[in-house]
């Protein structure tokens, strides 16, 4: 990729949305998304969570791996760490073990997360690691230009699915409930508010946080997952539901065809620092 | 080498759950705690328990010994199917220890006493009767026969007590004791026998090491290397032959206040281990040849994104899932060039267990340093061997204190900034006012994506390494043997070395004018000094326990010279023999052409 030279023009505008502050959190560079594209409300939410939380650009680590929304480490002004396909969450794992006192934030596509990282996914949410895992789901790969991604519906049509697509598409949800995530969660990058404060959230929770993002690719996916058709499709979670139940949680997140956004589970336990903390203690140690 | 004073060598065979392998540790611990200095190495079957075979192999010496001997002293048989085919290894008028009690069910020839040579001397006793009598069960044959040895040469009775009770430490007290009975037992039936053959015991000598000394395997070394140098965080994955060295630190990590993860697979331990490194954390990961293969995207991101971590390979034979329980060099290549794109990185072979220690001890430095991934490139046989190591009081492996850059000096901050060394200043996440991202695309000086500056980059990456082979206190190359011009030089790496040791004091015995060379740093190569001894050398011999020649070609390749190679693929190390063999082959063919010549 070549180095992207600023519009001078931009400057003027920057200057008026530099005033409300969420834009300390920007990088120099500008995001290289299609204009349309579900991630931009990402990337306001995420700048917006992390004023919100009032927290040190210093002291929080944006880890990704490959992929549309993998760029993101880039266009933040926080440190960050653009790493390999799929390995997002034992890198992230890595960086928090290495120094807890830093806030983590994992960021990926679907490809990146439940094709060919699907394997960590369980062991990080297993073991508590206290870091939010922001996983944009557009149901397609886009930067290799629109293939066939496990999120996919049935039926789609894609260069890599020209003859319709046979695979049932995965549950993300489903999966990260019966993985142990201790916050579970859904928002659509429709509405643009209320992500931020679901990744506000996210980011409160002490534990390992999954917040999904249904997000269109305005590119490659003219007929599936469109800001039309989320947008009449997405409903909120219903007012009683009881967040603490597991099977509640499992109820709302099997509803597919209506999917749900809002906080579907969250618990309470002891997060992988503090597990090891306990291992110490039991070894006779000083910690 | 120097035949005078001790230097025999035990071989214990038996049937995987016999205990012959703790037969043979109690052996060799007791002959380090006599003073000598001691070579161990066990071979065992994939099978835990079942009919697989083991064999226990120590030698001992009262000077240093470099490998184990093709020929042992002494073999002692705890199962006879499995120790027959090793009759001929024992020397002539050596020993062979076995049970000579009458069983119905042996075949027909399925006695060992068939199988011993005349000038071998059979010692056959009752030995699953003394067990039975001492203790009311065949299990203690194993502490039996070590009695007998103890009774037969003389070897002091305590220490082998002594090391019996520390093993059995955590049993309850009859088990001590049963093992204690089964040893005087078996001393008493070997004070009994008449001596008829020639192994002799002496005492333990003066260069001996003593009591200073500690027995360790290289795994241990490594392990002992890395808390040294005060490892912060450490994440693994299961896999033979590596995986005792995550087992002892999560034994020693957490109370020490580092972290322990056992990760998902051998992609999370390096992807986390480079996380931590990221942070600032002295990160490590060990695996062998299977877990490497998959750790090699893992190298590249290091290298690219310039993040230091420790990753110890134990080679075994390969490919695929190969033979785990034996020992081959063959992931050489994996370990230097593999991985996508010219991702140079820093490979150690250490040669002995001392080596293990220092290179694991500094490891951490030379990856923080160049700021780029080191991996520890060792094998089965050196990772499983016992050595007595005498740790050097003078190495200090603790990290220095890190100081922090001043903003002021670094305005704008650059993380790949291009300087004189190649290695560019590096700030840590949470350190104020030097945000930046990392990545594995290529990338400006201040980390952001850019192709154009590839080139430059690539360079950068490459020559930041050059000053490693002249890193401070690490023995990147050593040559030993004569001085001058010589007709053959013998290189080697890792395990094999010791072999190659042992086979240049033989042939210098033999009157061949011989040198031998270790290199350690595969990666980059100390190209200069292995110019020289080319130089030196009319005939360069590289053995190696692979088939294809792995460091024959890569040195054959930086020199550009061709040298004769001597490969082996056989799960076994290298022999003294056959390298000998082609030491004086190549001695008279380095004379030939010269004497036409002149």
């Amino acid at each position: 990729m070549n180095e992207r030279v600023e519009p001078v023009y931009l400057e003027e505008k920057l200057e008026e949305i530099r005033a409300d502050g969420h834009m300390d959190f920007r990088s120099k560079s500008l995001p290289t998304w299609c204009p349309g594209c579900g991630y931009f409300s990402m990337a306001e939410g995420l700048t917006f969570a992390l004023k919100q939380l009032g927290l040190d650009h210093k002291d929080v680590v944006v880890v990704s791996g490959i992929g549309c929304a993998s760029r993101f480490p880039f266009f933040v002004s926080t440190y960050g760490f653009h790493t390999l396909h799929g390995r997002v969450l034992p890198v992230a794992t890595g960086v928090k073990i290495g120094n807890d006192d830093l806030t983590v934030v994992a960021v990926g596509g679907d490809g990146d997360a439940f094709a060919i990282g699907g394997g960590h996914i369980p062991h990080a949410a297993r073991r508590n690691v206290n870091m939010t895992y922001l996983v944009f789901d557009n149901g397609i790969y886009g930067l290799t230009k629109g293939q066939t991604s496990p999120t996919s519906a049935l039926g789609f049509k894609t260069s890599s699915s020209p003859y319709e697509n046979g695979d049932v598409p995965l549950n993300p949800l489903m999966m990260l409930l019966s993985y142990g995530a201790s916050w579970v969660g859904q928002a659509y990058a429709g509405h643009k508010q209320h992500l931020a404060d679901m990744i506000t959230e996210a980011m409160s929770h002490q534990g390992f946080s999954f917040l999904r993002v249904l997000s269109p690719c305005v590119t490659f996916d003219k007929t599936d997952n469109t800001y039309g058709n989320l947008n009449m499709l997405v409903r909120e979670l219903p007012e009683d539901h009881d967040n603490s139940n597991l099977m509640a949680a499992m109820g709302q997140a099997m509803q597919t065809d209506h999917p749900a956004i809002g906080v579907y589970y969250q618990e309470k336990r002891a997060t992988l620092h503090q597990a090891m903390q306990a291992t110490a203690n039991r070894a006779g140690g000083s910690e | 080498m120097n035949k005078a004073g001790t230097d025999i060598q035990i071989a214990i065979c038996g049937s995987a759950g016999d205990g012959t392998i703790a037969s043979g540790d109690i052996m060799k611990r007791a002959a380090a705690l006599m003073g000598y200095n001691v070579i161990a190495f066990d071979v065992y079957p994939p099978e835990i328990r079942g009919f697989g075979k083991c064999i226990s192999r120590i030698r001992i010496s009262s000077q240093q010994a470099y490998s184990l001997k093709e020929q042992s002293d002494i073999l002692i048989s705890l199962n006879d199917s499995h120790t027959i085919p090793h009759v001929g290894e024992v020397r002539d008028f050596g020993a062979v220890i076995y049970d000579d009690h009458l069983v119905s069910t042996v075949a027909e020839g399925g006695h060992i006493s068939a199988h011993i040579n005349a000038a071998q001397v059979p010692y056959g006793f009752s030995i699953r009767q003394i067990s039975e009598q001492a203790t009311n069960s065949a299990r203690s044959r194993n502490i039996v026969i070590l009695g007998y040895v103890a009774g037969l040469y003389d070897l002091p009775n305590e220490h082998f007590r002594k090391i019996i009770e520390a093993k059995f430490a955590k049993k309850p007290q009859a088990v001590i004791d049963d093992n204690i009975k089964a040893f005087d037992a078996g001393v008493l039936v070997g004070q009994a026998v008449f001596k008829l053959d020639d192994v002799v015991v002496g005492k333990a000598g003066d260069e001996a090491t003593g009591s200073k000394a500690v027995m360790m395997t290289g795994n241990g070394a490594v392990v002992r290397g890395f808390m040294e140098a005060e490892i912060q965080s450490y994440f693994g994955y299961p896999i033979t032959p590596a995986t005792s060295i995550m087992e002892r630190l999560a034994v020693e990590l957490p109370p020490a206040g580092g972290n322990f993860l056992q990760t998902e697979d051998e992609i999370s331990a390096i992807a986390a281990a480079i996380g931590a490194g990221y942070t600032g954390s002295r990160a490590a990961t060990a695996t062998s040849g299977p877990g490497l293969a998959l750790m090699a995207e893992m190298l590249g991101l290091g290298v690219m994104a310039e993040v230091p971590v420790v990753v110890v390979v134990s080679q075994r034979g390969g490919p695929s899932t190969g033979l785990p329980t034996k020992t081959e060099q063959s992931d050489l290549n994996l370990a230097v060039f593999g991985g996508s794109g010219d991702a140079q990185r820093i490979v150690l072979a250490p040669t002995n267990v001392e080596g293990c220690y220092r290179c694991a001890g500094m490891a951490f430095d030379i990856a923080e340093k160049y700021q780029t991934p080191v991996i520890l490139l060792i094998d089965l046989y050196l990772s499983n061997r016992y050595e007595t190591v005498v740790p050097s009081v003078e190495a200090s492996f603790a990290p220095k204190p890190r100081e922090p850059l001043k903003l002021e000096d670094h305005q704008p901050y650059k993380r790949f900034k291009f300087t004189e060394s190649h290695i560019s200043p590096r700030a840590l996440p949470g350190e104020a006012g030097f945000m930046h991202t990392i990545t594995g695309l290529e990338h400006n000086e201040s980390g952001r994506p850019n192709d154009a500056i590839h080139m430059d980059m690539t360079i950068k990456r490459h020559e930041k390494l050059n000053t490693a082979v002249n890193y401070p206190g690490l023995n990147v190359h050593k040559r030993f043997g004569d001085e001058g011009p010589v007709d053959v030089g013998i290189l080697g790496w890792g395990s094999t070395f010791g072999e190659i040791l042992e086979t240049m004091y033989e042939a210098q015995a033999e009157g061949i004018r011989c040198a031998a060379m270790k290199v350690v740093m595969l990666s980059p190569l100390p190209v200069e000094a292995l110019k020289e001894f080319f130089a030196d050398c009319r005939e360069i011999l590289v053995p190696e326990l692979n088939y294809e020649g792995q460091f024959a070609g890569l040195v054959s390749a930086a020199l550009g010279k061709p040298v004769t190679r001597l490969n082996r693929a056989t799960g076994s190390p290298v022999v003294v023999k056959e390298i000998l063999e082609e030491v004086r082959r190549l001695s008279v063919q380095s004379r030939a052409p010269l004497s036409a010549a002149e």
